[in-house]
């Protein structure tokens, strides 16, 4: 093996591991994981898991005494658990659970119930690890049971009480939020409630009361295989009927802006205009909102990416892509002004959103009002921004909102004494800044806006 | 076997036995209350593929249609 790279990601599971073969993902498999390997395939498990598109379709690349290779199907972009919307977070726990039911069905488990088995593709949850599969011993308890209430159950009930923010605590607890936090931090009156109070109150004062038991002397009770589906059916039932009640920051953006419907179509026609004579593959909406001028191109672009800082903005385009069955629209939550970071040993098991962004290698960037946010509320100077947007853009179209706009007046305003201090604010500026890193292709002011359209092309 | 590469909680394995006994309360007092309403008519129709927990009885539902 000269040329393959083992993935930084794949060292938990001593069942085999991920190596990059050039540019292609393979999964190799350690003897120690060939009898399940072999069962789950003769029993059909794979194969009716990728039929339903619930997990991750693969071929088999090569079989030896050593190691069986599969190759999976490449997703073009991993969205991690904190960058999802409540509904997306909601529907990797429904799928993981549908997953595990069925697995039991079949005389297996999963072995593990970590969030990062999950990632979106093709419009809906996928699960990526086929190797999360073990067998199912008669009357044991399942095994990742508080792992998917670390991953999954926690994080979705305390979204519930707290707002979707608190999912980004995923980032900082590779492993989960631990039991007792989630104890700790949800109301009391969640402990009348009976799936609450078990699942969560019950679990973290069992965990903290055997939480000494070093020698693993304690005796571990049996559960039947009913009792197991019990469980899962109940988190099921529960999780499908959670929902959240927050005021968007953006969710009724367009009605709130001074969009005439004139400059908005003015402002779709010159990004489809742009768009389609560069003939990309990939499209990234940076700021996207809901993927409302995304969708402007969405038939011509195979792979489109909207991200936004507004979780509840990126659930309605998720829903939207959902119910029209645009199946090459990805969304996920994302602050361009503190992207997620590597995460994990070595800072490398999961990827900065920098480094994904880097790999996916778009070849049209977006950043649609977007600018005045980055220079007038994050005191991001045009040249920075530029850099940024440089890193992984080719072709960049980006909207700039003059003084005059009502937008960036209100924030200036807000400046108050310190107004004085973003006299740059300007288009001469913001071009000095981009050209250091682009050139200007077209430049076109939307018809009935104090907006400035560029498409610029990368140094 | 079980390959156990991380720590599946001592407590949780314990208290899996209560948490099914409490989900057999529940979801046998939600049939019941699903049995009186479709009596009634009461029940709507969801289209979802996260409808049900089961994704065989969906394929059986599917096939039906």
């Amino acid at each position: 093996m000269t040329n393959k790279e083992r993935h930084e990601a794949s060292f938990r599971d001593p069942s085999g591991y991920i190596i990059h073969d050039g540019e292609v993902l393979r999964r190799v498999i350690n003897p120690i994981y060939f009898d399940q390997y072999n069962a789950l395939k003769e029993k059909g498990v794979f194969a009716a898991l990728q039929k339903k598109g619930l997990l991750i379709d693969h071929e088999e690349t090569s079989v030896t005494d050593s190691e069986i290779v599969i190759t999976p199907s490449p997703i073009p972009f991993i969205t991690n658990p904190y960058e999802w919307c409540f509904e997306q977070y909601k529907h990797a726990a429904l799928l993981t659970l549908q997953i595990q039911k069925y697995a039991l069905s079949k005389g297996f488990v999963l072995k593990d119930a970590s969030a990062y088995n999950v990632t979106f593709h093709n419009g809906k949850p996928v699960f990526i690890d086929t190797l999360s599969f073990d067998f199912y011993e008669e009357g044991t308890p399942w095994r990742a049971f508080k792992q998917f209430i670390m991953h999954f159950f926690g994080p979705l009930v305390l979204a519930k009480y707290h707002g979707t923010e608190i999912l980004k605590m995923m980032q900082t607890h590779i492993d989960g939020i631990p039991v007792q936090l989630i104890s700790s931090l949800l109301p009391a009156k969640t402990r009348f409630s009976s799936t609450l109070y078990t699942n969560i109150h019950l679990l973290a004062k069992l965990e903290s009361k055997h939480s000494d038991d070093y020698k693993a002397e304690t005796k571990i009770a049996r559960l039947s295989k009913k009792s197991q589906n019990n469980i899962l059916e109940n988190l099921f039932g529960y999780i499908k009927k959670l929902s959240i009640n927050e005021a968007t920051e953006w969710g009724d953006y367009y009605d709130k802006t001074n969009y005439e419907s004139e400059s908005f179509q003015a402002k779709k026609a010159l990004i489809s205009g742009w768009v389609k004579p560069l003939k990309p593959q990939r499209l990234i909406d940076v700021g996207g909102n809901d993927g409302t001028f995304a969708r402007t191109v969405i038939k011509d672009v195979p792979h489109v990416i909207v991200t936004d800082i507004d979780s509840n903005a990126v659930e309605q385009n998720y829903r939207r892509a959902r119910d029209k069955q645009e199946l090459n629209m990805l969304t996920f939550v994302s602050d361009v002004l503190q992207p997620a970071p590597g995460i994990g040993f070595n800072n490398t098991e999961r990827n900065s959103l920098v480094e994904r962004l880097i790999d996916y290698d778009p070849d049209v960037t977006m950043a649609l009002a977007l600018i005045h946010h980055l220079t007038l509320s994050g005191n991001v100077p045009f040249e920075k921004s530029a850099g940024f947007f440089a890193k992984f853009s080719i072709n960049l179209i980006i909207e700039f909102p003059k003084r005059e706009d009502s937008w960036v007046e209100s924030l200036l305003v807000r400046k108050r004494e310190f107004i004085n201090h973003f006299d740059f604010y300007n288009e001469g500026e913001f071009e000095k800044g981009f050209s250091k890193y682009f050139e200007i292709v077209q430049k076109e002011q939307i018809a009935g806006t104090q907006r400035v359209l560029y498409l610029l092309k990368r140094k | 076997m079980n390959f156990l590469y991380f720590d599946p909680g001592l407590g949780a394995m314990i208290a899996q036995a209560v948490i099914a006994a409490a989900a057999g309360v529940l979801l046998f007092s939600k049939n019941v209350m699903y049995k009186v309403k479709s009596f009634f008519g009461m029940m709507k129709e969801e289209d979802d593929s996260f409808d049900s927990i089961d994704i065989e009885e969906k394929d059986s539902k599917e096939n039906d249609q």
